[in-house]
């Protein structure tokens, strides 16, 4: 599946197309002293760092710390900033890194759920919904399965089980829809281990489910 | 979930779940991708395993999309709000705030000789000899209101003409770095690199924003120089005045005055600025400096004697018009 391909995805790019002034060239105005470029570089990419953040950390509060503490850090960096990899590279980059920190230094998150009535929600029913979406033998349907909350929770608890290498993986590519080589640049990882542990998560994340319908 | 117990420790089975992750992500050449139908038609538990991992993909995308709260961009906004932009700090180079640059230098200048009135007179010792005695290097030109006023007239069209010689153990990579500057800058139609003993020669021409540009990138490898000098021609006088320990910021503060008489001017403080800074008997009053206000001081860095010359000025061009919109400065880099 192409990153056009995923509906989520497409309908992210084409909410982002809107935005058509180079980053370059918002970052020349804003080094020349024009603050309001760096506000327009914060509002095109907030929602997709948040997001990416929030799936890694999973609490909406750190999120929102740790999205705001990226673009403070690529302010403070931006006259280390080279060009090398866009600009949208290197600020995931940041982001990530900060995140992966973050989580490291806080393992609690692990227990921790995206969805707060997680703990309420009737097992016996996610479970079936499960069940369902796994034992069905058809082409998967991308547009039906993500109308379905149940799996939007079991999505959130099969996450939060992988540990954070993984969880990012994941995040950049099914979630940021990111090719292998841009998570290559974000992680600063070898293609091949983008590869292998893309597919140890999947492997991980099946194991989880499993668990689930245990 | 798994058919096979076997399966995620078999090492070709690794190698199985690898391709079928990277076929469903779209990360594989034509023939793998060929390779990987082949096996889904013949075998299948890889075309269950496959829908496997489609759906685990799905179970991931089905997860929505959050927005971020408007605090994000109010936090950001306020440590916006507090922040020297980048053009009031090294990088940039506005007219405006280099004068206000100027002017506060000028005040903790005067504030330092004061307090070092001995030092002070060291450094004037050194520099009366050489300018009594022309056919030795000077380390500022003279300069008096008289001298000026004619040379006003005669070259108040001319752009800024210099050379700066920098010296580094690091030729190749500080070398690799300004091409790179230049490139990135789009000077690289007004640069001409020569190599000749070992030296590296650009001869730069471009307006005063690509040297601007070019500067505040050069400023990220300033300190790995060993030495910096900027050589001004004063055109008329057949003399150049001489600034060691120069700093990217001075530079373009030079450059961009309007008139020769304000060049020579800038240049001879900072050449004195950067001698005082170099003969301070102690860092008390550096640190004093630096503590009220430390990115005021960044001048001081680098400490060294001033460097003289009695170079010869550059012919002027015939074209003064366009030499009025144009700055040339030549990079000389050593070892």
């Amino acid at each position: 599946m192409t990153e056009a391909a995923n509906p989520d995805i497409r309908s992210r790019q084409v909410s982002n197309m809107h935005v058509n002034i180079d980053d370059a060239v918002l970052i020349k105005q804003y080094r020349n002293g024009d603050s309001a470029s760096m506000e327009q570089l914060v509002l095109k990419y907030q929602n997709r760092i948040y997001n990416v953040i929030l799936k890694i950390c999973a609490d909406p509060d750190d999120a929102a710390e740790l999205t705001q503490e990226t673009f403070v850090k690529v302010i403070e960096n931006l006259d280390k900033f080279e060009g090398r990899s866009g600009f949208y590279t290197w600020t995931f980059r940041i982001a990530v890194n900060l995140t992966l920190n973050y989580c490291q230094r806080n393992s609690r998150l692990a227990f921790r759920s995206l969805d707060a009535e997680q703990d309420q929600q009737d097992d016996s029913k996610v479970k079936q919904v499960l069940k369902d979406f796994l034992s069905d033998d058809s082409s998967p349907d991308p547009a039906a399965e993500v109308q379905n909350k149940e799996l939007y929770r079991i999505a959130a608890r099969t996450l939060m089980g992988l540990d954070e290498e993984h969880r990012a993986v994941i995040v950049l590519r099914d979630i940021e829809g990111m090719s292998y080589a841009r998570i290559a640049e974000v992680l600063d990882i070898e293609l091949g281990t983008v590869r292998s542990r893309l597919s140890r998560a999947r492997s991980k994340m099946r194991d989880i489910l499993e668990a689930i319908l245990r | 979930m798994k058919e096979n117990p076997d399966m995620d420790t078999n090492a070709s089975n690794e190698r199985i779940d690898e391709l079928l992750n990277s076929y469903i992500d779209d990360e594989l050449t034509a023939e793998q991708k060929a390779e990987v139908e082949r096996l889904i038609d013949q075998d299948a538990k890889i075309a269950q395993r496959l829908r496997q991992l489609q759906k685990c993909r799905i179970l991931i995308g089905s997860m929505p999309y959050a927005e971020a709260p408007s605090s994000v961009l109010e936090g950001v906004r306020a440590s916006l709000a507090g922040r020297v932009l980048p053009s009031e700090e090294q990088p940039a180079y506005e007219e405006q705030a280099g004068k206000k640059y100027v002017l506060l230098r000028k005040v903790l200048a005067a504030a330092a000789m004061v307090g070092l009135a001995a030092v002070l007179s060291v450094v004037i010792h050194r520099i009366v000899p050489i300018q009594t005695a022309p056919e030795k290097p000077v380390a500022v030109e003279d300069r008096t209101a008289e001298s000026i006023k004619p040379a006003a007239r005669m070259v108040a069209a001319s752009g800024f003409s210099g050379r700066l010689e920098l010296k580094t153990s690091a030729l190749n990579a500080v070398d690799a770095f300004i091409k790179s500057a230049i490139d990135d800058n789009g000077l690289s139609a007004s640069i001409n690199p020569e190599r000749r003993q070992g030296r590296r020669i650009y001869s730069l021409s471009c307006t005063r924003d690509g040297l601007n540009s070019l500067l505040a990138d050069l400023d990220n490898i300033w300190s790995e120089l060993d030495s910096a000098t900027l050589f001004v021609n004063t055109e008329v006088f057949g003399t150049q005045t001489v600034i060691d320990a120069v700093t990217t910021k001075q530079i373009a503060e030079i450059a961009g005055q309007d008139s020769p008489e304000r060049r020579i001017e800038l240049a001879k403080d900072f050449a004195v600025l950067n001698n005082m800074a170099e003969n301070l008997p102690d860092k008390e009053i550096r640190v004093a400096i630096e503590a009220g206000d430390s990115s005021l001081t960044q001048q001081w860095r680098i400490l060294k004697p001033v460097l003289t010359s009695n170079q010869k000025a550059v012919k002027k061009p015939a074209d003064q018009a366009q030499e009025k919109q144009t700055v040339r400065l030549t990079i000389i880099l050593d070892w």
